[in-house]
């Protein structure tokens, strides 16, 4: 049944992508100053937008071990588990946005990269997020879940900060598109294709961040029965 | 053309990174349900 569910869920995912891709190569129009080069953001945008879903997930997963850890150990696992797939499936989304920008900046401004707040603040989130997964991967003991919970969670202090980056501080990236000052915002037949990207890459990430939790949930399983195992097996 | 080339390596990257994603997830599935069925009874 579940595994039934799984796979429609796919299908209706996959149904969204090739739509997506549809609205944003033969739907939107061309931007009239930066050209085909602006239909990048079908990809950047919605990448960022679920990276900080993703980010926050990892977040609340990291507030609920540290808050389940002592009085309901089995809830801890599981809000673990979330917040390793959150960490994760951001850092892909975070990683995609991040190489797709300079694409976008090199052909839009002339230079791949620069120290901005807006780049930079993002630069740091993913490296932080980088060193949540290192430190999982790499650390052993019984602290490692308490220390990356913690590492979470001021990792995803910095998610507001990236956000408000080009709202706060003057910045190469462009101003908020969306909720910035008077005259911001798109074309209603380009917000449209962002919109259905937005939602094919949401319904993605959520695909993959479940597949991650359900591999985190077995492998934590897979643990406790070793370690009855060494509990039970004479000396 | 320039553009058109930039806008498709942007989508190129997108999905190698998130399809090579997800081909991970397929081989670490596979270990921890290898390792389930050799380990213990559960």
């Amino acid at each position: 049944m579940k595994q039934i569910a799984i796979a429609v869920y796919a299908g209706v995912v996959a149904a969204l992508m090739v739509w997506g891709f549809y609205e944003a190569i033969y739907v939107a129009p061309t931007d009239a100053m930066q050209g085909d080069i602006f239909r990048i953001i079908y990809y950047h945008v919605p990448s960022f937008a679920a990276a900080f879903t993703f980010f926050s997930i990892s977040f609340l997963g990291s507030i609920g071990f540290l808050s389940f850890r002592h009085s309901h150990p089995e809830w801890a696992q599981i809000a673990d588990a979330w917040a390793l797939a959150g960490a994760e499936v951001g850092v892909v989304f975070c990683t995609v946005g991040l190489t797709t920008g300079p694409l976008w900046g090199r052909r839009a401004w002339g230079i791949w990269w620069t120290w901005d707040a807006r780049l930079t603040t993002t630069l740091v989130l993913w490296l932080i997020y980088v060193s949540y997964l290192l430190l999982r991967r790499f650390a052993a003991g019984a602290q490692v879940q308490t220390l990356a919970a913690v590492l979470g969670i001021f990792g995803a202090l910095d998610v507001p900060i990236v956000y408000m980056a080009n709202r706060w501080w003057r910045t190469q990236h462009p101003a908020p598109v969306f909720g910035g000052s008077e005259g911001s915002g798109m074309a209603r037949s380009m917000v449209i294709p962002l919109l259905w990207n937005m939602a094919a890459w949401l319904a993605w990430g959520v695909l993959i961040l479940g597949l991650r939790f359900m591999v985190e949930r077995r492998k934590q399983r897979n643990d406790d029965a070793d370690a009855m195992e060494a509990l039970e097996s004479p000396v | 053309m320039v553009d058109h080339q930039f806008r498709v390596a942007a989508y190129v990257v997108t999905w190698v990174i998130q399809l090579g994603y997800l081909g991970w997830l397929g081989l670490k599935w596979r270990a921890v349900k290898r390792r389930a069925g050799r380990g213990n009874p559960r």
